[in-house]
């Protein structure tokens, strides 16, 4: 079984003004899958789908066409999600709880037993156990990923959805994002992550899918660009350099 | 059941840190603190003066915090994206929505609490002790806000905008507290048109004139019958309302 299968995924989304309604294509058309135990990459410029991508597999948004499955269960499913563990791009939290009162309250939401101990102790694990009763609106950027790294670990899911997990952070945090995802990997999870930087996509994915205007154009393997560096890179730019909705710097 | 309870526990706890909270609760305070000095010009009507204004500003207390914080409810949830790390976890959407009501509501429930118990020192203070009355008003008031909580998050998930869905509720607030009158000039009005506009907006606010209990203060005897049927209205229309919520929520994308 699939980690996650797509199938002609499809999303339009619709405006309705006055007298009539747009149409802007979010993805169209995307078929792959993940198979259990890699780590796979969906690589793309801004606005070229990835999010809406994200959002569709964990069911927030609902397909035009087609349609994705988690191990299995057709999406939107509610109960096949306490196996899955998601990290936003920029992970937003209840300013007015603590450390431990928000990590509780997702332990107590994914039916976990304990949430107080169990909250605790992923703050050990990310290093935040003295900011353990501090409120959220008292953390800086950084702090703020890990309680976002913490809460999409703490069920123990089996299926890791990161949304571009390495934008914005620094360079030492980039490190040790890099380090965590490729232990979760040896530790037999899925990890299906979205990217536009191609360093780290390469670094660490087995399989990488190149989105173009919302269109999966090529899914590559490890081997295509490990032996030639900078191959991934070269593979991306013919396909995604003429697709920019701006035009090229030419000072 | 854990699920639901834990939404609404952390929807209490953001009300009851908010700051708004607490300028609503000492604005309670303050129309309480001030109808002492409205008391003493009223001669032999003092307590009633007392009692009115005190009721009346409990309410106004509970209206004003349920209507901007229903509206925000999830409104807000959803421009700060707190909303996906909640939907990506095996939460329905029912569970969810009512957890936040039952939170918002209990946050409400608590705000009333503390004033009502301000309000009855003030009066066993003045020497007047109104017994068991005061505590079925309170209770009144209660479920007046339950209606009132259900509509403004029915509106939220219907207009998408907080300043409609704030005007809606407070037009129907309005409405509720006119409902006989506007079946008497429905009754009254030749003309079609008016007449099913009119007897629409009957049908449609809710009758909150049911939950008055200082214009009926004076009337020896409460029915428990009346009591029972205006509880039972109370919670008939919420229900209504929340459910027609879930269908909006259920269809949303986020």
């Amino acid at each position: 079984m699939h980690a996650i299968e797509a199938e002609k995924l499809t999303k339009i989304y619709k405006k309705q003004h006055l007298f009539s309604v747009s149409r802007t294509s979010g993805v169209e058309e995307l078929s792959f899958s993940v198979k259990e135990g890699e780590i796979f990459g969906l690589l793309g410029l801004n606005g070229s789908g990835k999010t809406t991508t994200i959002k569709l597999i964990l069911g927030l948004l609902k397909p035009t066409a087609g349609g994705v499955s988690i191990f299995g269960s057709r999406m939107p499913a509610v109960d096949v999600l306490s196996r899955v563990g998601y990290l936003p791009e920029v992970p937003y939290f209840y300013r007015y709880l603590t450390a431990a009162e928000i990590l509780e309250f997702y332990a107590n939401l994914s039916g976990l037993k304990d949430g107080k101990k169990l909250a605790r102790k992923m703050l050990e694990l990310v290093g935040l156990s003295e900011r353990a009763d501090k409120k959220l609106s008292e953390f800086s950027k950084g702090m703020l990923q890990r309680i976002g790294l913490a809460q999409s670990l703490l069920h123990e899911p089996r299926l890791l959805v990161y949304d571009e997990p390495v934008s914005g952070l620094d360079p030492l945090a980039v490190q040790e994002m890099r380090g965590l995802l490729l232990k979760l990997k040896t530790q037999g999870k899925t990890i299906f992550l979205s990217s536009h930087m191609i360093s780290e996509v390469e670094k660490v994915c087995d399989r990488v899918g190149i989105l173009v205007r919302g269109r999966l154009v090529r899914v590559l393997e490890q081997k295509e660009w490990s032996q030639n560096p900078g191959t991934l890179e070269n593979i991306f730019v013919s396909h995604a350099g003429e697709s920019s909705e701006m035009g090229r710097i030419s000072l | 059941m854990k699920k639901i309870l834990s939404i609404a526990r952390y929807t209490f706890i953001e009300n009851v840190r908010n700051r708004v909270f607490y300028i609503l609760i000492l604005f309670g305070v303050v129309i309480i603190g001030a109808s002492l000095l409205l008391a003493a010009l009223g001669g032999e009507q003092q307590q009633r003066i007392l009692l009115n204004i005190g009721l009346g500003a409990i309410e106004v207390f509970a209206l004003l915090t349920v209507s901007f914080s229903a509206v925000t409810l999830i409104l807000e949830e959803m421009e700060s994206k707190t909303i996906y790390l909640v939907l990506t976890r095996p939460v329905p959407r029912g569970v969810y929505l009512f957890g936040r009501y039952l939170g918002l509501a209990a946050a409400v429930y608590c705000g009333m609490a503390i004033m009502s118990v301000m309000h009855l020192g003030v009066l066993l203070l003045k020497g007047w002790n109104p017994g068991l009355k005061y505590f079925i008003a309170i209770l009144l008031s209660a479920e007046k806000i339950t209606i009132i909580s259900s509509l403004a998050l029915f509106f939220s998930l219907f207009s998408s905008s907080a300043v409609s869905s704030v005007s809606f509720t407070f037009f129907l607030w309005v409405m509720g507290h006119f409902s006989e009158e506007l079946n008497f000039l429905a009754n009254k009005l030749q003309l079609v048109v008016p007449k099913l506009l009119i007897k629409t907006f009957y049908y449609i606010a809710p009758n909150l004139q049911y939950y008055n209990l200082r214009d009926f203060w004076d009337v020896p005897g409460l029915s428990i019958k009346w009591l029972s049927a205006a509880s039972a209205y109370g919670v008939a229309y919420s229900l209504v309302f929340l459910f027609l919520s879930l269908w909006l929520f259920k269809n949303r994308e986020f």
